[in-house]
């Protein structure tokens, strides 16, 4: 595997012969897939194929273990957020009453849907950074003829936080060189100490940004005038050529949105009624 | 010659600092010397790279009395852009000055933000690598690689713009011996092609064997100019600064001090090896005719 600021992508994989504009369409265009589908066992499916898919493209699995106490997380904050702090709802049919917390059948069942629905984003996601490197995200950007400027700024922003992180070892290692560190205290104790480290992390930050002025004033580089003005050849994107299986695979992804957009709104699939397991769901429920 | 830099009463005075940094520097380079540049810490020798590189006052605020001229024409007058075609600058931290995420991308963006063209880019990227070895790195991110191939990352994308002059700024501060060395044979071929350069360095092993001339800066003042062997004639003024010539150097130093060496201080060890052939030879004959 290798290092990136995104995470770790794999050294050999097939998916690198395909254009990154494709990676970052199927990104951008598969995220949406969930917003209009209700129904939870397509949405795993779909995370099911886009897990399938990060196996084809030979990305290590066990990379997904940081990603469970997230999805965990997330499934309680948004259970609870429907049910126990959901509020009196009347017109919804009464499941449970415990505690004086009311436990509704619609509640309940749209925080599944809400929950399945996030599962193939953060799927999608981690398979779009588990195979781009950091100059795939660039080049997607720049076939989609964004402003040069807007790129840059995007690559700056990851290239500057991989620098904050190195900056704040550091700062890290230098406090516990002197006696300080944070390592079995509270966490009272650890967020209250915290600015030890914040203090010197953005000094160090301020004069980063100094040098790297400095950096782009030396190389020619400017935002406004007559410099910025310069007709800019854009030499990285020599290197990527958009084939024809490219074209192939985003008129397949554009296919599959139409596809659902006309299921969903024109015969109602995909809807809470439709799904399956929300019926055996509600079967168990009640 | 033709002066490429002429620098003339040269003061500058940072906004709300207590004294000047530099202070009524006279200074003139031609084309293709190569100029090495020494000094304590805060000396002002970073403060005349920037002054040369449009950075000052480019992007501080002080006060500026004099001129500084490249080519004949102030650098306040270039439009941004223009001047980093005349000169070029390599700072002494490596991995604050890399602006992209591979060394490839890296090596290109000085020359797209010149418009320069695919082929003109291609063809400079292709020299500039050969010349730098960096051809194994291009495609890997410039944090991934070790601080000397940084550094040479770094002067590989000045050079590529093809500058004028390049001024490279304690390039070799933060590397071992090995890399140091590295930096320094790229040097050396840049002066083999009669390039511009001004080193400000501290080790003074590899410079001196490439410099034309030397330059000494204290707070602020250029209290030495002259061309490389005379200027280490002046050990005594180097010492008092606080600089540390090389050790043979010093040795002569110190022979000719207790009037056991009369001549030129050696500048390279290979010299004082033959220096002291000379000596050992000289003496032995003056014992065997005094026998």
């Amino acid at each position: 595997m290798n290092k990136t600021l995104l995470g770790y992508v794999p050294a050999e994989s097939p998916i690198y012969s395909i254009h990154p504009f494709v990676k970052l369409y199927f990104l951008l265009v598969v995220s949406l897939f969930p917003m209009f589908i209700s129904s939870p066992e397509i949405n795993l499916l779909i995370t099911v194929v886009v897990l399938a898919l990060m196996v084809y493209s030979k990305v290590d699995l066990r990379i997904l273990r940081i990603y469970i106490p997230v999805a965990i997380s997330m499934g309680w904050v948004i259970l609870l957020s429907y049910t126990v702090l959901g509020g009196e709802h009347p017109e919804y049919e009464l499941l449970y009453r415990v505690l004086g917390v009311n436990f509704y059948w619609e509640r309940i069942r749209d925080a599944v849907v809400v929950y399945c629905r996030i599962l193939p984003m953060i799927a999608t996601m981690v398979f779009f950074l588990t195979t781009s490197r950091e100059r795939d995200v660039i080049v997607a950007m720049r076939t989609m003829r964004t402003p040069f400027v807007v790129t840059y700024v995007f690559a700056m922003a990851l290239r500057a936080s991989g620098m904050v992180l190195e900056d704040f070892q550091i700062v890290r290692q230098a406090e516990q060189a002197r006696g300080f560190d944070t390592a079995g205290k509270s966490i009272a104790y650890k967020i209250r100490k915290y600015i030890m480290y914040m203090i010197p992390l953005f000094a160090l930050s301020l004069r980063r940004t100094e040098e790297f002025t400095n950096a782009l004033v030396a190389r020619g580089y400017a935002f406004t005038g007559e410099a910025a003005r310069v007709k800019r050849a854009d030499y990285i994107l020599t290197h990527y050529h958009f084939r024809f299986s490219d074209g192939v695979l985003v008129a397949i992804i554009s296919g599959l949105f139409l596809v659902l957009l006309v299921m969903r709104y024109a015969q109602g699939k995909f809807s809470v009624e439709a799904s399956w397991v929300l019926n055996w769901l509600y079967q168990v429920f009640s | 010659m033709t002066a490429l830099i002429e620098v003339e009463n040269y003061t500058w005075q940072y906004l709300n600092a207590p004294q000047v940094s530099l202070n009524a520097i006279d200074l003139r380079i031609e084309e293709g010397t190569f100029v090495g540049i020494i000094g304590p810490n805060g000396a002002g020798k970073t403060t005349l790279a920037y002054s040369l590189d449009g950075l000052i006052p480019g992007q501080y605020r002080g006060i500026k009395h004099g001129t500084v001229k490249i080519r004949g024409r102030e650098v306040e007058e270039y439009p941004r852009g223009q001047l980093q075609q005349k000169v070029g600058l390599v700072f002494s931290d490596p991995e604050a000055q890399f602006t992209a995420m591979t060394v490839e991308d890296e090596l290109v963006f000085g020359m797209e933000n010149l418009g320069m063209t695919i082929p003109e880019i291609r063809e400079r990227l292709e020299w500039v690598t050969e010349l730098t070895e960096l051809t194994p790195l291009l495609f890997k991110p410039p944090y991934e690689i070790s601080g000397g191939q940084k550094q040479r990352v770094a002067l590989a994308a000045v050079l590529a713009m093809t500058p004028e002059v390049l001024i490279l700024d304690e390039p070799t501060s933060m590397l071992d011996p090995v890399s140091r060395k590295r930096v320094f044979d790229v040097l050396a071929k840049l002066k083999q092609s009669k390039n511009t350069v001004i080193v400000i360095e501290h080790s003074l092993e590899n410079l001196i064997p490439l410099a034309d001339r030397m330059l000494l800066l204290s707070q602020g003042e250029l209290l030495l100019d002259a061309e490389t062997r005379a200027f280490f004639q002046h050990m005594d003024l180097l010492l008092e600064k606080g600089i540390s010539p090389p050790g043979a150097m010093r040795f002569f130093h110190e022979m000719a001090k207790t009037g056991r060496y009369a001549g030129e201080l050696p500048l390279s060890v290979d010299e004082s090896l033959a220096k002291l052939e000379t000596l050992v030879a000289s003496r032995r004959t003056a014992n065997g005719e005094m026998a």
